[in-house]
């Protein structure tokens, strides 16, 4: 299957693949990579389990370099500079390129420190301006008024939509410039699945957002673009809309409409 | 819609649909049929039969919306199942506006034979762009039962020929009101008759741009058939 470059269209792009091969150990998880990520804007990456959507994911912060049998080649170009190579500390790239997971992972601590925690990291903030950024930050994952009254106590006290939207705003606390959320819907229910989308539509104004998700319907919600994988390859890349109205590729107008199998 | 989905009762539900469109596109056709019998024979009988098939016609679009919302409210259907959903639901829409036009021609037939002034006027014109007309309903039925984008060119370019068919019909219709005036009554009735044909033209038109929508997914109202043509090279 040819993988050629796919620019949908001339828009700054945030972060550029380039021949992008993954390897976890012999198996070849993703093949000749090229895709130019819009800045932001929403881009989906849908296809079937093991199809490597996830994998290429994870490579926008070097995640998978947390296991030594994992390797990428090629170029992820972040604004232009290649995160592969790059000989910035790989906290800072995260800083950067902050991820949410499909389960929601607070840290055993209070729904405030879970968001300060990351911040002080990166940043020496006095109480009142930490203060100032934890409540943006809750604020801006629509999750403040439900917690307001309970900073202090546990995070994971809170409901799986709940904690899943303390993620969210622990990672844009420290102002990332990319997000990347792995299913962050899988787990939570149709209300809390339609707050983070609705999440997901806000933060595209100041963020650039890349989704991965099983649920199609999801992907056709709530992303600009949508990037339809297969067996390691990008098989089409292209606006939402067009994807689910008439996909150039007979493969992704299969997949999209319950044809696969 | 050859291939099939993971789920058979989609595929199933879908087929029913299908069958349901070409059904009710079946009864429209024997509708104008009977419309044209009506005409060329002068047959009371044939008129009445058009004004009960039209129950039955209305009757069956309401049905089939209702089936289509019901597959759109449980499927969420994408791609080239929507697009197939929305061009069954304008086509069977522009299938009952056919079986309208059609009744109509019924009724006009029953004021003609019952003023008794028919036979003098050129109603044999109209027998050849009705039949031109019911043959580009049947064409359309039959591109779109094997989504035929090509027939579905020819039929444009037909209904063209059906157009200029009704100018010409009527410059005679003129000119026969002008040599006689005792004709205008019967004249008037001739010229809704031939408007309704000429509708019925640019009906089966409609069905066969919804093809082009569905298979290539370009909407090609309004536009030239220079432009569909070069938008489907």
């Amino acid at each position: 299957m040819p993988t050629t470059l796919k620019t949908p269209e001339p828009l700054p792009s945030k972060i550029a693949v380039r021949d992008l091969n993954f390897y976890y150990g012999k198996f070849h998880a993703l093949k000749n990579i090229n895709l130019d990520i819009p800045e932001k804007k929403v881009t989906a990456f849908i296809g079937p389990s093991g199809c490597g959507k996830s994998t290429l994911l994870r490579t926008f912060n070097r995640m998978f370099e947390l296991y030594p049998e994992q390797r990428a080649q090629g170029q992820i170009l972040l604004d232009g500079e290649n995160l592969l190579t790059s000989k910035e500390d790989v906290a800072l790239i995260r800083a950067k390129v902050g991820m949410v997971f499909q389960k929601p992972t607070p840290f055993p601590m209070s729904i405030y420190d879970n968001i300060a925690f990351g911040v002080k990291l990166f940043e020496s903030l006095n109480a009142t301006d930490m203060d100032d950024r934890v409540e943006w930050a809750l604020r801006k994952a629509a999750l403040w008024n439900e917690v307001k009254d309970k900073l202090h106590q546990s995070g994971s006290g809170l409901s799986g939509g709940q904690q899943q939207r303390l993620c969210i705003a622990r990672g844009i606390a420290i102002k990332p410039e990319v997000l990347l959320l792995d299913e962050p819907c899988s787990a939570l229910d149709p209300i809390s699945t339609a707050k983070i989308e609705e999440l997901i539509a806000e933060l595209k104004d100041d963020y650039t957002v890349v989704i991965v998700t099983h649920n199609m319907q999801q992907a056709a919600r709530c992303s600009d673009f949508t990037a339809y994988m297969y067996l390691g390859d990008l098989v089409e890349f292209g606006r939402t809309e067009q994807m689910f109205f008439k996909p150039q590729r007979k493969e992704t107008e299969d997949y999209i409409t319950g044809r696969f199998g | 819609m050859t291939d099939k989905h993971l789920s058979s009762q989609f595929d199933s539900e879908l087929n029913s649909i299908s069958a349901r469109v070409m059904e009710l596109g079946g009864l429209v056709e024997s509708q104008i049929r009977q419309a044209i019998h009506a005409l060329s024979h002068f047959s009371m009988e044939a008129a009445e039969q058009v004004e009960q098939l039209e129950r039955r016609v209305n009757r069956m679009e309401v049905e089939i919306d209702h089936e289509l919302s019901t597959v759109i409210a449980r499927r969420q259907p994408t791609a080239r199942d929507l697009r197939l959903l929305i061009a069954f639901s304008k086509a069977i829409a522009n299938l009952e506006r056919m079986g309208d036009e059609a009744t109509r021609m019924a009724r006009m037939c029953r004021s003609i034979i019952e003023s008794g002034a028919a036979r003098s006027l050129p109603s044999s014109d109209l027998r050849v762009a009705a039949d031109l007309a019911s043959g580009l309903l049947r064409k359309a039925l039959d591109a779109f039962a094997r989504l035929d984008t090509k027939a579905a060119v020819a039929i444009l370019k037909e209904d063209d020929l059906i157009d200029r068919e009704f100018d010409g019909f009527v410059r005679k219709l003129i000119t026969y009101m002008m040599e006689d005036p005792r004709t205008i009554s019967a004249s008037l009735d001739l010229l809704f008759l031939a408007k309704a044909i000429e509708r019925i033209g640019d009906h089966s038109k409609n069905v066969a741009e919804l093809i082009i929508y569905l298979v290539e997914g370009k909407d090609v109202r309004h536009t030239t058939l220079e432009e569909i043509e070069s938008a489907l090279a």
